[in-house]
């Protein structure tokens, strides 16, 4: 009796553990006909690591920022469904993610290469403006009076501009972006500020134009008539209507002024004549030609200006004008005379004598004339 | 004979049920994050971008690994253990590079900023031999407000400098050697011209 017992536990063991294998097996194989999202995820990664190649964490920071959350939760759901009892997994959302994934990275290093390629390309754009802004200043603004700020700001202006450049060569597109926009910002600031000195300046060209006419007009006698314009920097000779001489010449840093009073190292502007002639031992400035400064328009004006509390009490008028040597430096270096090279007074001294008119205007040629046409 | 069967099925169940619990290699994949995070906070991703990337997606890569390890019946997490300790080898070998380039740039900037100091000095030196006449400090404010700019941007690198911004301050310190390369050949083209009066 307890044999046969035996026997039937045997065999119910052997069933069972048989049956067991059976379902093992078959789980087995329902496991292995699965897909494993592993290859989709691969190809995610890998379209992940292009697009960041290609900075779109930077050019397209949405996308790539959504296509790496994708790709996230790809991973964590795949992690998820891994916890779950191994047939009822399901990784169809994990491919999706994945897919998804990659789709995005895609659009992001597509986007992100459009969107480097267009900052470049406006990068290199404001690089040209800037330069012709920077341009602009040398051609027009640079010689003229400018306070200390404007020339900070040109100054601030080109190494921002130099810093852009080199962001932009070594492919910091955005860096290059903010630095030119710092850069555009203090080159406008010295340009609207030395354009609107120049425009202010040319206010008085209807004066100047006519004195310069009157001028040329009193040479027509057969007088030497000498008339300097400071924007050209140049003095002219004119002989019976004609121009016989010109000659390069420096001026006060604060020539742009009508000269005042003593000490603003402006340049005086209207009609006034050669009442000395100091010849080489009379003078520090090789050759001198001392004018008539201060003459009555000039007395009045400073007397009316002094009533009106535009100029101090204690202020003198100043004197001691002359056109002088030692000149030809390249800048504007004296103290409101009119400086020339020693080769060209010499000129100037053997053709003019005492009593020569000289005439001082801000320009002959008018503002367009000076700017030929540019903007500004 | 029926019981030495009964007992091997038993043992290959057992033995299966061993290997299924294979753990997941926790402790490799923690320290892996973490030194690929030492990496980022030593500026790697900064310094050596692309071996840091290479760094990151490897450690994605490891991670994969081990979702595939886990989404078996036996898991083996073998490949994946050894992606692991590349990943943290990778990591090492990245922070050295990272922290080798480092010592690289800031010699590279303070090299740098020796040289546009030496400029900056040399420049103050022309301007004083720079043509001038009764007002020539005035006239020459333009240059020296030039000088000046590159002065304080050397000032703003050093400041850069002590504040471990390497790459900022390496772009700066360019711009401000040409700035100060710029005005040097502006200021010895004014002296050759007054010497040659």
């Amino acid at each position: 009796m307890g044999s046969v017992n035996k026997k039937k536990i045997k065999w119910v063991i052997v069933i069972l553990l048989s049956l067991v294998v059976v379902a093992i097996t078959i789980s087995v194989i329902i496991v292995s006909q699965k897909t494993l999202p592993t290859e989709d995820l691969r190809i995610a990664r890998e379209a992940l690591s292009e697009a960041k190649e290609a900075e779109a964490n930077l050019y397209a920071e949405k996308l790539y920022k959504q296509s790496v959350q994708m790709y996230d939760s790809a991973m964590s759901n795949w992690s998820r469904e891994n916890e779950r009892f191994i047939l009822f997994r399901d990784y169809d959302k994990v491919i999706n993610f994945a897919k998804k994934s990659k789709k995005i990275a895609d659009e992001a290093k597509e986007e992100s290469i459009k969107k480097a390629d267009n900052l470049s390309k406006n990068v290199e754009a404001a690089f040209v403006r800037l330069t012709k802004k920077i341009e602009l200043y040398n051609k027009l603004f640079k010689d003229l009076p400018l306070s200390k700020s404007v020339f900070d700001a040109h100054n601030k202006s080109k190494m921002f501009l130099s810093e852009s450049k080199i962001a932009h060569e070594t492919g910091k597109l955005k860096e290059a972006e903010v630095l030119f926009k710092k850069a555009d910002i203090y080159i406008n600031h010295a340009n609207t500020a030395a354009s609107k000195m120049l425009r202010d300046y040319f206010g008085d060209y209807p004066k100047w134009k006519n004195q310069a006419n009157d001028a040329i007009a009193a040479s027509r006698g057969g007088n030497k008539v000498i008339l300097v314009d400071k924007v050209a920097h140049k003095l002219y000779v004119y002989q019976s209507g004609k121009l016989i001489r010109n000659y390069d010449v420096e001026f006060g840093p604060n020539w742009m002024a009508h000269k005042e009073r003593s000490g603003d190292k402006a340049t005086p502007e209207g009609n006034y004549h050669i009442v000395k002639k100091k010849e080489r031992g009379s003078t520090t400035y090789h050759k001198a030609m001392l004018l008539n400064y201060p003459n009555a328009d000039d007395r009045a004006r400073f007397e009316q200006k002094k009533r009106q509390g535009l100029i101090s009490r204690g202020a003198g008028i100043g004197n001691l004008i002359e056109i002088h040597g030692n000149g030809g430096r390249g800048f504007d270096w004296t103290s409101g005379c009119v400086g020339m090279r020693d080769r060209d007074i010499d000129d100037l001294y053997r053709l003019v004598g005492s009593g020569t008119r000289v005439t001082i205007v801000g320009s002959i040629e008018s503002l367009s004339a000076i700017t030929e046409g540019v903007d500004f | 004979m029926k019981s030495k069967l009964i007992i091997a099925i038993a043992a290959m169940g057992i033995a299966v049920l061993f290997s299924s619990c294979a753990k997941v290699p926790q402790a490799e994949i923690d320290a892996a994050t973490a030194s690929i995070q030492e990496v980022k906070d030593a500026g790697a991703d900064l310094y050596v971008p692309e071996a840091y990337q290479a760094l990151v997606d490897s450690m994605k890569s490891a991670n994969e690994k081990v979702e595939v390890a886990k989404a078996k019946w036996f898991p083996n997490y073998t490949k994946a253990k050894d992606l692991l300790a590349v990943v943290s080898q990778m990591a090492v070998d990245t922070k050295a590079k990272s922290e080798a380039r480092k010592v690289e740039l800031k010699a590279e900037v303070e090299a740098m900023i020796v040289e546009v100091k030496a400029l900056v000095e040399e420049n103050k030196g022309l301007i004083a031999k720079a043509p001038k006449g009764k007002e020539g400090r005035e006239a020459l404010e333009a240059i020296k407000s030039d000088v000046a700019v590159a002065e304080t941007t050397v000032t703003e690198v050093e400041a850069l400098l002590a504040n471990g911004d390497l790459i900022g301050s390496n772009d700066k310190i360019k711009a401000a050697k040409e700035k100060a390369t710029a005005i040097k050949a502006e200021l010895e083209e004014a002296i050759a011209k007054k010497g040659g009066k």
